[in-house]
């Protein structure tokens, strides 16, 4: 099968024959119809988190499943299926209290003694967070997909795999934003747009967006937001402590910065809470002042949306068929796997939403 | 013998060690890999020298700032 193989970091990804192994008694072989490009690639691939090399990228997916291992039960070939990260192991201590997405257990991957699931002339290739969703066929860990009704369409629906669920997640489930509430979100990326509609689907009274582009917080207000804020004015915060009289009951960082980080703190009101959901660089500090705490404002990470996929996705696939969920904005472009070093290029500019690869059926 | 400890950046498990006590390395040689939040994480070393000794084995949880190994400096 054909991949788009990342040998060197900040070095464009070449398109390269990969062997892929046959399933094992609990992985899936899934073909890909559509894969998202993601901002969070950008981050493995400028090296600002460091990976295994090589490795094939890409982590928001959805396609039809191929080939199933002999001890799968929960799908069979042409279900229609999202892939996600967040595999779990279903029976650690995590799991088993219902954080499924920090399961840390190694074993939804390969071990390190067992045959690779991807190759190059015998060398390993390492799957990027145990899917690598940039190839022609995926060989996962059958907890990592989600069966979906086959109406859903397939670019949308591997939004789904990673964005939606990021954003729209950690509104829902990590932050519990109730009816009412006064939101902002900083960043208005895929993750941040999603943040926005969930705010919206929450009940939200106020939805404020900040970003530095003007056409982001177009397609913000597309999506859910009541209010924009441009931060070239150099003052976010002042601006939205003046709108909100006082500070907002929650916030959500989608950028993966410092400085919005903190940002995201100083702009809530007393008892507000700040979730923080984009990554920041490894050995990055975030400072705060110690005495908001005394207000109780409270500063929290997000990892995927705290999601529960196989009970989420189904319910996010709903939401878009029902015009509760804005996919369609999302994507700007539909590209081939051939033009992934491209789409990334866009992403890193900052003005486009998403770029999304269609594989050749 | 001067030494340098090579430090965990991040809290995870002990995936592949993939050198050995008394091999030479090289500046930004991959010692290990970790993983975390479903992430494969090379280690690389800081210094170029010779593996003194591995403190952690394959399993092994580690913390953020965990010494990982030694390093005897050239």
């Amino acid at each position: 099968m054909k991949a788009a193989v990342l040998r060197e970091q900040n070095k464009p990804m070449e398109i390269e024959e990969v062997q892929i192994s046959k399933p094992g008694p609990r992985e899936v072989l899934v073909r890909p119809i559509a894969a998202g490009v993601c901002h969070s690639d950008l981050h493995f691939l400028d090296g600002s988190y460091p990976y295994m090399l090589p490795t094939i990228l890409g982590h928001e997916s959805a396609g039809v499943v191929e080939e199933v291992g002999k001890d799968v039960t929960y799908v069979k070939k042409g279900d229609h299926v999202i892939t996600c990260l967040s595999a779990f192991c279903g029976h650690c201590n995590k799991c088993l209290t219902g954080h499924l997405s920090l399961c840390q257990s190694p074993e939804v991957s390969r071990a390190p003694e067992v045959e690779s699931r991807l190759s190059i002339g015998g060398e390993t290739v390492h799957q990027f967070l145990n899917l690598s969703s940039f190839a022609e066929l995926m060989l996962i860990h059958e907890h990592a997909l989600v069966k979906v009704r086959e109406d859903m369409p397939m670019d949308r629906a591997a939004l789904i795999g990673c964005s939606t669920t990021t954003g729209v997640g950690a509104v829902f489930h990590t932050a519990g934003v109730e009816p009412g509430s006064i939101v902002a979100v900083i960043g208005c990326g895929g993750v941040g747009l999603a943040a926005i509609n969930g705010a919206a689907i929450a009940g939200a009274s106020m939805v404020i967006a900040v970003d530095m582009v003007d056409s982001k917080l177009e397609l913000a207000k597309a999506v859910g937001a009541t209010h924009t804020i441009n931060a070239r004015s150099g003052n976010a915060v002042g601006e939205v402590l003046e709108l909100t009289k006082g500070g907002c009951d929650y916030t959500f960082e989608a950028i993966g910065l410092k400085a919005t980080a903190e940002q995201a703190f100083q702009m809530l009101c007393s008892g507000g809470t700040a979730t923080i959901i984009g990554m920041i660089p490894v050995g990055t500090m975030v400072e705060l002042h110690g005495v908001d705490f005394l207000m109780e404002k409270k500063i929290q990470g997000s990892n995927m949306g705290s999601n529960r996929f196989r009970i989420d996705m189904p319910r996010f696939v709903d939401f878009y068929l029902s015009g509760k969920l804005h996919l369609d904005q999302m994507i700007s472009k539909h590209i081939k796997l051939a033009d992934v070093n491209t789409a990334l290029h866009a992403l890193k500019s900052g003005e486009e939403a998403r770029h999304v690869i269609m594989f050749d059926q | 013998m001067a030494t340098e400890r090579i430090k965990s950046e991040i809290t995870g498990t002990v995936w592949k060690i993939l050198l050995a006590e008394g091999d030479a390395i090289q500046v930004e040689s991959e010692l290990m890999i970790l993983e975390s939040m479903k992430m494969e994480i090379p280690v690389e070393s800081t210094v170029s020298g010779r593996i003194q000794t591995i403190l952690v084995a394959p399993g092994d949880a580690v913390d953020e700032d965990q010494d990982l190994a030694i390093i005897e400096l050239d």
